[in-house]
């Protein structure tokens, strides 16, 4: 061990980078040179790339392990390089963790911890196992070395995300996998509802994500860090209140309780975001909706994606964040109380789906409301040890979905008819191992006592009822009392239904009698059929469009066309419920690639709670965790009613009372009563059961609203674009230069005596300008001192004659050429000055001017805009017989020229 | 030869109402060969004016210069627009001119 930790010293741990990057280099090699390589080389890589991770993980482990003591919690660094630099300019910062105080350093560095290094073993461990199940599974498909390329990458992203340094590096992870997730689901695109199933994993994914983003950007104003360390050393500042309703609105019209200005703190914000990017990512509600359509994927991808790793990144992240979500038990109220919601909603909805993979996907949204529940009321540790005892069990169950899935490819190759349980039965005979393993994995989803499920389960279900986050200030929310005993009722709901519809699916697939088809031993394929070889490559020929083969890829379907004629159709008959009965071989057990997995991850489901059975006081990962848990959460902020655990064992009864109804119920109705009871709620409630069919019609809702009102603001900017852009804009104003048109098109009749008659108007007009004199005169203020100038216009011939004293007399008896007479006042006076013009014929017009000189205010804001008003000079320019503007200055009637 | 300045009056209101008579005659008669000689009948009455004027003042010879201009000048667009008018003759064998308005919209 010494050697290993001179090698791996704990602040370079460059064995991370081995577990990052053999995944990273797996999918580059089985991406780039995948089709050259060969099957079987891709094989190799793709496992001994996620086999020698698993070893670095379980080495990292133990080094670990071998260093943490004492309360301290142990902590492994590697440190790569620097992102980048983010600056906060201009404010003052008050919370900083260290260093520069406006400066925040993004740097692309990785850390083990406890919390991680155990997420890492079951990840790489049950990747691994996946893996070696996959290559059975896919070996016959067209896009296998795609496959594991993928599947790799998912594996590389999703540590990075685990062993992330900091919440960018983490944030790099989660849309690395979201990514992976996207590319997986919609592997078999040459169907769209595949293609359509991945793009609605992403897209909801990423409304989640906007609340990640929101929540890093808060972090960085609140507490000036980004990563771990620096947001526990800064936390302080995410107790600063946010006013988030300022509540002046109406406040004179509406009840005290709306107009009151409410705020909460930083903490609850920050909370409320990330668990909207948990939301997204780990299917709770609202945001779950993408998970049951992720099932148009393979179900190896479906196993490790979509149960036992991906979706956890949501309780993971949860976990990562305790000090900060404790911080705030409002957001905490809300973590539980969704994940105990969607706990029950997603069982309701398992309860009577006949899709088998359908089934098990509710059941991991369901389940991952548990480990929300676990979380959300403080429990970290217990929500934690949910998540690895999901991983195990759900993937058995996944997996030996596949592996019966596989079997019934043996003849139907559609899709849902291959997946509907009702088309299965009695198969335990025909898959004893897969039966074996899927029984022991149903017993430990349903809470058999001793089973994993059942400790982690009950955990779960006693820190709920027990234990509640409170805030150590006053006047913040807390939790109402009784909460806890309304999320125990919850999760005891969810949990008697989950016993329900697992033991239904068990027992319809593995018992009675088999009614795919009818067996016929020693049944051979008629030429021209497709057969059951793993190995075979021949034309696949499908009446029916748009299949997305689940194992069964066959190589010309990927890429052929899919309107086949009628005349292929008859090769193989399609129809389950056809005419004629199906006949078939028998169904068979799967290789040992794809057994051994499920065996494994059985046993790990039966005696994995030994890992933290408090009801047995063994709980070696509770203390396994401690460290980091009390280190980054504030004791004071956990409540927990019941430190002595009395009421443990008696809260565990309910746990096993729930177990027996549920199972028992499902044995009553399908074992003993052949489903006939099942059958009978099902037309007795008709509406009830349509709708826990139709999902509570929550996909339809989204599209109606979400979809809905998208389209609506399409047709919105369809009319605005049609009507206002080119109506008004374009064609209006083209109407405008039409209609004109119209008009002068009117004066050109083509007739030269027209245009003759205009000249003669126009000249006209020019003549009278020049018959008559117009006294016209412009006046103006020179400088500031009340000198005002007046000056004629110019004419043909003109002479003027001025009456300046404003005596109403003429100064002159003759016509002289003065244009210009310059004439001051006092402040106050008035004066009428006259003008007399005569043209070149002799005619003479007179005009008055009446200028005037405002009075100035001593003082006051009016003098000193008239002041103000006053040095600019006022231009008129006049035309005859109307008068001039008004100035709308202080000053009242200034520089008002008239005219007669 | 002064006593014109005083009576030059009267030669402008005669050449006022020859021109009118032109410009009402130009306007209103429909044979294009009216209209030319309304024409006519309007640039005499302004060589009538120039030379009334140039007799009335008398330094210089400006007038009676401008008015032989005139008539170079009436000569010539006389023969132009006759050659139009048999054209126009050619086309349309008529000579009335609202007849002419293909250039209408």
């Amino acid at each position: 061990m010494e050697a290993f930790q001179k090698i791996f010293p704990a602040q370079n741990f460059s064995l991370i980078v081995v577990i990052l990057a053999m995944p990273l280099l797996g999918a580059f090699v089985n991406g780039v040179f995948g089709k050259r390589l060969g099957k079987d080389a891709l094989r190799l890589m793709a496992l001994a790339a996620l086999g020698i991770a698993f070893l670095a993980s379980v080495l990292s482990f133990f080094m670990l392990h071998a260093e943490q003591s004492g309360e301290e919690p142990a902590r492994f660094m590697w440190h790569g390089w620097e992102w980048m630099t983010l600056s906060r300019a201009g404010e003052a910062s008050f919370i900083h963790a260290g260093g520069e105080p406006n400066l925040i350093h993004l740097e692309v560095s990785f850390m083990l911890d406890a919390l991680n290094a155990t997420m890492a073993l079951i990840v790489t461990g049950v990747g691994f196992l996946i893996h070696l199940y996959s290559t059975t599974y896919m070996w016959d498909d067209r896009g296998f070395h795609r496959f594991f390329a993928y599947l790799n990458l998912f594996i590389f992203s999703m540590l990075v995300l685990i062993l992330g340094g900091s919440l960018p590096i983490l944030f790099v992870g989660w849309d690395g996998v979201g990514l992976c997730s996207y590319l997986l689901i919609g592997f078999w695109f040459d169907s769209e509802a595949n293609a359509r199933a991945g793009k609605k994993a992403f897209i909801v994914n990423r409304v989640g994500d906007f609340g990640l983003l929101v929540a890093m950007a808060l972090l960085v104003r609140y507490t000036g860090a980004l990563d771990w360390d620096g947001i526990a050393a800064g936390s302080r500042g995410l107790m600063t209140e946010i006013r988030i309703w300022d509540g002046q609105l109406f406040a004179g019209f509406l009840p005290a309780f709306i107009t009151e200005p409410r705020s909460v703190t930083a903490a609850t914000l920050v909370g409320l975001s990330l668990f909207l990017g948990c939301a997204g990512k780990s299917a709770q509600f609202p945001l779950y909706v993408w998970l049951p359509d992720a099932m148009a994927g393979p179900t190896p991808v479906s196993a490790l994606i979509h149960a036992a790793t991906m979706v956890t990144a949501g309780v993971y992240l949860v976990c990562r964040m305790a000090g900060v979500f404790t911080l705030s038990p409002a957001a905490m109220l809300v973590v539980a109380g969704a994940g105990a919601f969607t706990a029950v909603f997603a069982a309701t909805i398992a309860l009577v789906q006949r899709d088998i993979k359908k089934v098990l996907a509710y059941s991991t949204v369901s389940q991952l409301g548990y480990m929300f529940l676990g979380v959300g009321v403080g429990a970290f540790t217990a929500g934690f040890f949910h998540v690895i005892t999901h991983a195990f069990f759900k993937a058995c169950l996944f997996l030996g979905a596949g592996s019966v899935i596989h079997s019934m490819h043996a003849r139907i190759h559609d899709t849902d008819a291959s997946q509907d349980v009702n088309n299965m039965g009695g198969l335990k005979k025909y898959l004893p191992i897969t039966h074996a393993t899927f029984l022991v994995s149903v017993l430990a989803i349903a809470g058999m006592p001793l089973t994993s499920g059942f400790f982690s389960k009950d955990e779960i279900l006693y820190s709920a009822y027990t234990r509640s986050v409170v805030s150590t200030s006053t006047g913040v929310f807390n939790w109402p009392a009784g909460t806890g005993a309304v999320l125990f009722a919850a999760g005891l709901l969810g949990a008697v239904m989950t016993a329900f519809y697992m033991f239904r699916v068990y027992f319809l697939t593995f018992h009675g009698e088999f009614k795919g088809w009818r067996i016929v031993p020693g049944w051979q394929a008629p030429p021209g059929e497709h057969g059951h070889g793993h190995a075979e490559e021949e034309e696949h020929e499908h009446g029916q469009a748009a299949h997305g083969h689940d194992g069964h890829a066959h190589p010309a379907h990927a890429d052929a066309a899919h309107d086949h004629g009628a005349s292929a159709h008859a090769a193989h008959s399609h129809d389950v419920h056809g005419s004629a009965p199906l006949e078939g071989p028998e169904p068979h057990e799967s290789p040992w690639q794809m057994t051994l997995p499920l065996v494994i991850l059985a046993a790990l489901a039966a005696f994995g709670g030994f890992l933290n059975a408090a009801p047995l006081h063994l709980t070696p990962m509770e203390h396994w965790l401690e460290p980091l848990f009390a280190s980054t959460v504030d004791a004071a902020r956990l409540q927990n009613s019941d430190p002595e655990h009395g009421l443990m064992y008696a809260l565990l009864v309910p746990g096993v009372l729930v177990f027996l109804i549920g199972g028992g119920t499902a044995y009553f109705f399908y074992i003993m009563k052949g489903g006939a009871p099942a059958r009978m709620l099902a037309e007795r409630t008709p509406g009830l059961y349509q709708i826990l069919l139709d999902k509570w019609r929550v996909d339809e809702l989204y599209d109606e609203l979400v979809v809905g009102s998208l389209e609506a603001l399409a047709e919105a900017s369809v009319w605005v674009d049609r009507w206002v852009v080119d109506g008004i804009i374009a064609r209006l104003t083209a109407l405008l230069v039409t209609v004109w048109g119209h008009l002068l098109r009117l004066f050109q009749t083509g007739h030269a005596q027209a245009y003759a008659a205009v000249m003669v108007v126009g000249l006209f007009g020019l003549g009278w300008f020049v018959a008559v004199p117009q006294p016209k005169a412009v006046v103006s203020e020179v400088g500031s001192t009340g000198e005002y100038a007046v000056e004629a216009a110019p004419g043909l011939g003109y002479a003027y004659r001025w009456d300046v004293d404003g005596d109403g007399n003429f100064d002159n008896e003759d016509f002289g050429p003065t244009s210009q007479v310059r004439i001051k006042l006092d402040e106050g006076a008035t004066r009428d000055v006259g003008l007399q013009v005569r043209n070149a014929f002799g005619r003479t017009r007179a005009g008055v001017f009446h200028l005037q000189r405002p009075k100035h205010d001593a003082g006051g804001p009016a003098a000193s805009r008239s002041n103000a008003a006053e040095p600019r000079a006022a231009r008129l320019a006049l035309a005859s017989g109307r008068d001039s503007a008004q100035h709308s200055s202080a000053a009242p009637g200034r520089d008002i020229v008239k005219v007669p | 030869m002064s006593g014109l300045s005083d009576n030059v009056g009267n030669y402008v209101i005669l050449a006022s109402l020859i021109f009118t008579i032109g410009g009402a005659g130009f306007l209103v008669r429909r044979n294009v060969l009216v209209q030319l000689m309304s024409i006519e009948l309007m640039l005499n009455s302004v060589n009538l004016l120039l030379v009334a004027f140039n007799r009335a003042h008398a330094d210089n010879m400006v007038g009676q210069m401008f008015a032989f201009f005139i008539i170079a000048v009436a000569a010539a667009e006389v023969a132009v627009g006759l050659a139009i008018i048999l054209s126009y003759y050619r086309l349309k064998s008529s000579v009335f001119t609202d007849e002419a308005d293909i250039m209408r919209h």
